[in-house]
């Protein structure tokens, strides 16, 4: 346990202590040592410190730190090892920020003052893992890191991590310990899911944020206690201690932020490269104090793309992600975060930790500044970690931590020659071989002359200075065969055009210009031999003429939000819209208005009515004749961007702490498409694995939201899944899950009550637990108790339906929505009198055995009992028409189509409680209103237009923009790979215009595709004999006509 | 509608109170049956609309299909149909209708037979006439439809039932549609930081191999049965001989393939054995018209209700999909979606092609042909089905309007000339429940 071996630290002494009469000092092996630790390191160009010009000095190192810096430049004294720098570059050596170790897990399960969840390991040290390899330990020095923040992998709490020095022991193995520069640094965090550990829980990443919120909120509670043994909470107590998130993801870097404000706690986020893609939202999250980003360097590979089915296969996002991740420590840089660079989380697959210089220099040719870039792995690094008193910068004071380089750190030509550490010298590379070239005077056997030329590449040739050469005729040579190892270099040449026949070999020792050796004629007979080099050929280093990379850099503008396709560049605004000639279908007590007009202004629904408009001065006005306006529509039931956090926290059967809110993903294309589809709010539920289930969040289609809390419908009622059926019983699971309780709809019943009564003894005592602590869990569901939340209760049995009403009844509440109740039309009066209403499928069933009696009349019979009934759609796919949906009630139920309008607009919104807001067209509503090409309820109708807030996330015409932007992006990254892949030029872009001829094709064709993909098709494949439209665009590929892909695919057999 | 109803009375009962399985068999009338006044939509290609028309029908049969008043013999029953339409029945060409009741239990799965190469199975002889979801999709208007094993590199043989029967073998209108085959994924995959789930082109070659190695296999298999009655009986490559060039009724491979490289693949693969294909999924099938066209390819679109192909494709690009195909002038028809339960919303993706097709020239009829006429084309019931024409099958809808509309109701159905009844459990149910509200008072009588 080093950790309690040193203790805590105030100022760590360099580890070469057998100078040091500390008692706590090793005792040494054998003789002790005393070699002289006082260096002088003379002559190099020093860079002391990130954006200090470098300048000529000696840097003096005594027992391991720098004493002194002479830009004099004097001769130093003869107790101090000189060593000579003269054209190096010395740099203070890196600091890797965040490096993962193995610690050990804490104890056995159930051991005294262990947290239940074996992924709760807060009392866990980086310090208590072995210590690196040696392997490790050579790679990140290789890398010039002298130091390395440690830190415990695996676990959600995964303890604390500490800084250490990577100087290798001197020579005594045995009592080798690292100096450990600070302990305790910080408290290392992850959402991750439970993929060790005894329990199962968390299964989601909603489910780990949970169990974060709620350790924090324990050991907040925990540090008001007294007399409490120490446990595994305890080192949480300390709220200064910063909080260092490892996110895989750029919105886990939110939520990791958004929960430090929520504990107002520093935090540090471990980046995974992708920040670059919400950089808006994490700007805005810094806005609060976390400017503090460990960067990685994923950049990911160039896809390939040969063939159209390549092409065809990667999406927008994966070329984009391509082409702009090297930008993003720059762009972090410029939004003014503090990026630190870590050498850790480059995937093997891109080459790993190894790759990180090379890697490095493409984020520079990427536009971040040499002087942030050795910030980032040294002074800030330093500060991050609270070890800038010891490392960072070569400054007296300050331990003996160098990089001594070839030349500037950042240029892919120079080699690290040695790294110092704690004031000791690892060697790095082989110091370079001196060059051979020239012409070298050979003399053999004291008597014979030959010359030996080596040209810049290595080979040589031996001529006879002295033979007379008749004119026009060529000096007698022989091809000379080299080998050299370290500093002997050994020549073979046919001897034959010399005198004697056969083949000579001459080894000798190079000795800068002059060389001496032995050498052995054919027969055997041995000599002598020496030489000189007589001139030596500057061969002026061939600047290698940098690529333009001006031209070829990656575009500034992402383009807005979410990254890659249908960015949307600026969210709309909230203009004042007179709406005129439309028929309205108010999905209010005024049914559906003919002619009428709207007027929507501040983001509201103003006015809505027939005959003359108001004549008011407005932004804009649309004419809608021939149009039909309807609310926005509204899904009761939706996961839509749920699938980075979670559906479903499966891993206990009471998960009412965990929150969709926390993990809602507003990246998903599917939220485009439902927009398109006229859906404007979505009740997001946690899925049905568990009796009590995550809270919702309602959120609005904000198609293009700059921070995932955009989306979230402010001052929504909250609410809660509930499930019932063979889902919480597992029934469907797998023969392994059979012993999770409930496997009955008995249990069901018996768990739900259960929880209710705990909730209410927890209402009883002042919204707290016996002991004081506050429990989310109960907290939430003693909000529904207490009105504040809305049940939505997955079931498809009557039984169990009645079941929940009974529950409702017992506990004094309303249900909100029975989900799905498949057979609610079965016990209508009890569904009429304990829950707002029903939000339904209309027509699945049959698809397992709970759903055998669904029937598609069920919403219909629902309606005409009076309960309210909305149609959802569970369904990423179906929600895009959810209007045709409404319409089933018409043709199951013969309903009014005012009435079936209403399953999908005002009906949903009075079941989430929101109905203030939404749902109908009626003045000082939300302005959500969707535009329809004809009867809404008409299968054979399309959305045109869409308004959430007043603001126009969806139109035809965005939408054709939308697709005039992916086409040009995906041709010019297709373009720019394959010519990369095929080796042929960048081809200039034309002044100001088009990327190629395309966009100038008959672009008033209504087509299928947008121009770019139908001209390539038409090229490819020659449609309708016309020319190929893009002919001159793709120098890589030809006419392919279709033999030629038969051919093709023959041979591919 | 009333009047409808009414003439239909005499024609058969409907017996509501029987639920599901439980409903009564169709029976064909042993007169003939004239339906008059009506909007007859023949499906047959370039005819209009027929507008008071009727269409006569004796023993199975179309005997004459016409327009305006005729006198027919006085043993006809006579179906007043005015302000109604007529159409063909519609067929949905790709389900699993009858292998399977609740997919989430095992043993009511009958359509996936264990290993990777069963060319042998035939899905005809496992389809349960008493299942519940039959008469749910023929509520709407389904009457034939496409009956797939799956699972597998072969899964087996396709057949054609109709909707209504006392056995399989009644129920039988084509028991082998083809040879149903999964093409395997021929294309090296992408993963940004390697280590990906790519298939190397050893592996890509290998699954072609395989593919070829077992037609190869089949032909040098019928080429010694022919020479030697004597070869032993491989039942397995017995059922493929079927497919190979040269058989006398030469059947199809129904090949699944989405990607462009997948369709290349398996068309040029085919064509360069002579085999004859269906491309069964087709998403990327516009793009190579071409080939397809040359070859003969037909495809069979499943379902538009999908999801566009990436990320930044056209949010429409499932929708718009028959559309494509219908331009480029490639043979096609449209399976639904839901290939289980809920068969029978398939008139409604054709509508939703319709309402993202239009500016690309996809009518209302373009979209009845696809799951009436062509569907039973490319299913090689053509001759029988899919129009009305005399001498084919009298199998058609009366309806209050366009199938295609969902507050269209379908008024009557006829099966080979038998009457279907339309009655369902769900109906069943319906009325049971209703029943149960109107004795509690809470809704109000009648229908």
């Amino acid at each position: 346990m080093l950790a309690l071996a040193f203790g805590p630290m105030a100022q760590a002494q360099p580890s070469n202590q057998s100078t040091s009469d500390s008692p706590l000092a090793d005792r040494p092996n054998g003789p002790r040592r005393a070699e002289v630790g006082r260096f002088a390191l003379v002559g190099g160009t020093i860079h002391p410190s990130p954006g200090v010009v470098p300048y000529e000095a000696t840097v003096y190192i005594e027992e391991g730190r720098i004493t002194r810096i002479d830009r004099s430049l004097g001769q130093p004294p003869a107790t101090f090892a000189v060593i000579d720098a003269s054209g190096r570059h010395l740099y203070p050596a890196f600091v890797e920020a965040y490096y993962e170790v193995d610690a050990p897990m804490p104890g056995t399960p159930g051991a005294p003052g262990l947290h239940w969840s074996a992924l709760v390991t807060p009392q866990r040290s980086a310090l208590d893992a072995p210590w690196l390899d040696s392997g490790a330990r050579d790679g990140l020095r290789k890398l010039g890191f002298g130091a390395v923040g440690i830190a415990p992998q695996r676990g959600i709490f995964r303890g604390s991590n500490a800084v250490v020095s990577l100087a290798e022991p001197d020579g005594d193995m045995s009592g080798h310990r690292p100096l450990v520069l600070r302990e305790a640094v910080g408290q290392v965090i992850a959402f991750e899911t439970a993929s060790f550990g005894g329990r199962d829980f968390p299964t989601s990443q909603m489910g780990a944020i949970a169990l974060v919120r709620q350790t924090l909120l324990d050991a907040a509670w925990q540090a008001g206690q007294d007399g409490l043994a120490p446990n595994a909470l305890t080192p949480l107590e300390d709220a200064r201690v910063p909080l260092w998130f490892d996110v895989p993801g750029e919105l886990e870097a939110i939520r990791a932020s958004l929960m430090a404000r929520e504990f107002d706690r520093a935090a540090v986020i471990v980046g995974s490269g992708t920040e670059y893609q919400r950089l808006d939202a994490l700007k805005r999250e810094a806005e609060s104090g976390n400017r503090t980003l460990v960067v990685s360097l994923r950049f990911p590979r160039a896809p390939t793309v040969r063939s159209l089915a390549d092409t065809e296969a990667i999406d927008l996002n994966t070329l984009m992600a391509w082409e702009q991740a090297p930008t993003n420590p720059r762009r972090l840089q410029q939004a003014g975060f503090d990026i630190v660079l870590t050498s850790s989380k480059i995937p093997s697959g891109i080459g790993g930790r190894n790759s990180f210089h090379g890697l490095l220099r493409k984020a520079i040719e990427h536009g971040l500044s040499e002087a942030d870039a050795l910030a980032a792995l040294t002074t800030r690094p330093a500060e991050l970690l609270g070890v800038s008193h010891d490392v960072g910068t070569i400054e007296p004071g300050k331990l003996g931590n160098i990089i001594v380089a070839t030349g500037p750190i950042f240029d892919s030509k120079t080699k690290i020659m040695d790294l110092w550490v704690e004031g000791r010298r690892h060697e790095i590379s082989q110091p370079e071989k001196p060059g051979l070239e020239g012409t070298w005077e050979l003399t053999l056997a004291g008597r014979f002359r030959l010359d030996l030329a080596i040209d810049d590449k290595g080979k040589g040739t031996i001529t006879d200075p002295g033979a007379a050469v008749a004119e026009g005729q060529k000096a007698p040579s022989a091809k000379a065969i080299l080998e050299r190892s370290v500093d002997t270099l050994t020549v073979l040449f046919d001897h034959e055009p010399f005198g004697m026949p056969g083949v000579f070999t001459l080894t000798g020792t190079v000795m800068g210009d002059a060389i001496v050796g032995v050498g052995a004629r054919p027969d055997g007979v041995a000599f002598e031999f020496a030489g000189t080099r007589l001139e030596r050929e500057e061969h002026p280093e061939v600047e290698k003429k940098k690529d333009d990379k001006g031209d070829d850099l990656p575009p500034e503008d992402l383009g807005g939000y979410p990254f890659g396709a249908y960015a949307v560049a600026q969210i709309p605004p909230q203009e004042s819209v007179l709406i005129t000639n439309a028929t309205v279908w108010t999905a209010s007590d005024r049914g559906k208005l003919e002619d009428a007009w709207l007027l929507i202004r501040g983001g509201k629904i103003q006015g809505v009515g027939t005959g003359g408009w108001p004549r008011i001065a407005v932004d804009r006005t649309i004419d809608a004749k021939g149009m039909h306006i309807t609310p926005g529509l509204i899904d009761a039931h939706s996961h839509t961007g749920t699938w980075t956090g979670g559906t479903n926290e499966s891993g206990q059967a009471v998960t009412a702490e965990v929150w969709l809110g926390d993990t809602n993903d507003p990246n998903p294309v599917n939220w485009y498409r439902q927009l398109a589809g006229g859906v404007t709010t979505v009740n997001t539920l946690h899925g049905s694995a568990n009796p009590i289930g995550g809270r919702n969040v309602i959120q609005k289609v904000r198609w293009g939201s700059v921070h995932p809390r955009d989306m979230h419908m402010e001052g929504a009622k909250a609410g809660i899944k509930f499930a019932l059926g063979e889902n919480v019983k597992q029934s469907n699971w797998g023969d392994r899950f059979t012993t999770r309780y409930p496997q009955t709809r008995m249990g069901v019943e018996t768990l739900i009550r259960d929880r209710f009564i705990a909730a209410r003894e927890y209402a009883a005592n002042g919204m707290r637990t016996a002991t004081g602590r506050t429990d989310i869990q109960l907290q939430t569901l003693a909000e529904i108790l207490s009105g504040d939340r809305l049940v939505h209760c997955h079931s498809y049995r009557q039984d169990e339906i009645l079941m929940l009403c009974r529950v409702a009844e017992e506990f004094g509440f309303k249900i909100g929505t029975f989900q799905h109740g498949l057979e609610c039309y079965k016990v209508a009066e009890a569904v009429k009198e304990h829950a707002i209403g029903a939000s339904i499928f209309t027509d699945w069933w049959a698809f397992k055995v709970e759903v055998q009696d669904a029937i598609p009349y069920a919403g219909p019979i629902l309606h005409e009992a009076g309960v309210n009934v909305s149609f959802n759609s569970d369904s990423d796919e179906l929600a895009r028409r959810m209007n045709v949906e409404a319409a089933k009630a018409i043709k199951y139920g013969k309903l009014d189509p005012q009435e079936a309008i209403k399953f999908v607009t005002i009906n949903p919104a009075i079941q989430l409680g929101i109905e203030a807001r939404v749902g109908s067209i009626e003045p000082g509503k939300d302005a959500d209103i969707v535009f329809w090409s004809g009867d809404p309820l008409s299968t054979m109708t399309r959305c045109e237009r869409v308004f959430i807030d007043g603001r126009e996330y969806f139109s035809l015409e965005q939408d054709k923009a939308h697709r005039q932007r992916i086409a040009r992006e995906r041709e010019r990254l297709i373009q720019k790979l394959m010519r990369e892949q095929a080796k042929l030029p960048e081809r200039k872009r034309p002044e100001g215009g088009a990327d190629n001829g395309l966009d100038d094709g008959p672009a008033d064709d209504p087509g299928v595709d947008g121009p770019t993909r139908r001209g390539v098709y038409a090229w490819f494949f020659g449609h309708d004999g016309h020319e190929p439209a893009g002919a001159s665009m793709c120098g890589a590929c030809g006419v392919l006509p279709a033999e030629y892909l038969e051919l093709f695919a023959r041979e591919a057999r | 509608m009333r009047r409808v109803a009414a003439a239909l009375m005499t024609c058969a009962v409907t017996a509501l109170s029987h639920g599901q399985d439980l409903t009564p068999r169709g029976l064909a009338p042993e007169h003939p049956v004239a339906i008059t006044g009506a909007t007859i939509h023949t499906m047959v290609p370039g005819q209009a609309p027929i507008e008071n028309g009727y269409v006569l029908f004796e023993n199975g049969r179309i005997a004459e299909v016409g327009q305006g008043e005729r006198m027919f013999i006085a043993t006809t029953r006579i179906i007043d149909a005015r302000g109604m339409h007529v159409y063909p029945g519609m067929i949905a060409a790709v389900t699993r209708l009858g292998l399977t009741e609740i997919a989430s239990v095992r043993a009511m799965r009958d359509y996936n037979e264990v290993g990777e190469v069963k060319p042998e199975v035939r899905a005809v002889v496992a389809v349960n006439p008493d299942s519940t979801l039959l008469p749910v999709a023929r509520t709407n208007g389904i009457l034939l439809a496409g009956t797939f094993p799956s699972g597998g590199l072969v899964s087996g043989q396709a057949g054609v039932i109709r909707m209504d029967g006392w056995t399989w073998e009644d129920m039988t209108a084509n028991a082998n549609a083809g040879l149903v085959v999964n093409w395997p994924s021929v294309r090296e995959g992408h993963s940004p930081f390697g280590g990906g789930r790519g298939l190397s082109e050893e592996q890509i070659r290998q699954r072609i191999a395989q593919i070829d190695q077992l037609f190869d296999t089949a032909q040098a298999y019928g080429s010694a049965r022919l020479a030697d009655r004597s070869t032993p009986i491989d039942v397995r490559l017995e059922a493929m001989l079927d497919v190979l060039p040269g058989a006398l009724d030469q059947k199809p491979l129904i090949i699944s393939a989405n990607t462009v490289e997948r369709i290349q693949s398996a068309v040029t693969w085919a064509a360069g054995r002579g085999l004859r294909v269906i491309i069964r999924g087709g998403r990327d099938a516009p793009m190579l018209a071409e080939l397809l066209k040359r070859h003969d390819v037909a495809v069979i679109v499943e379902g538009v209700h999908n999801f566009p192909r990436r990320s930044d494709s056209d949010f429409d690009e499932a929708f718009t999909l028959p559309a494509r195909l219908h331009a480029a002038g490639v043979r096609w028809c449209l399976a639904p979606g839901n290939i289980d339960e809920n068969v029978r919303n398939l008139p409604y993706e054709a509508a939703t092609a319709v309402a993202y097709g239009r500016q690309l020239g996809f009518d209302e009829a373009a979209a009845m042909a696809a799951i009436t006429r062509d569907a039973a084309r490319i299913l090689g019931i053509g001759d029988h089905y899919g129009t009305l024409e005399v001498g084919k099958s009298a199998t058609l809808l009366i309806t209050d309007g366009t199938p295609l509309e969902m507050a269209t109701t379908i008024e009557a159905a006829f099966l080979d000339g038998a009457r279907v009844d339309l009655s369902n459990k769900q109906r069943v149910l319906r009325d049971r429940y209703r029943e149960k509200y109107q004795r509690l008072g809470i809704i109000e009588g009648g229908d």
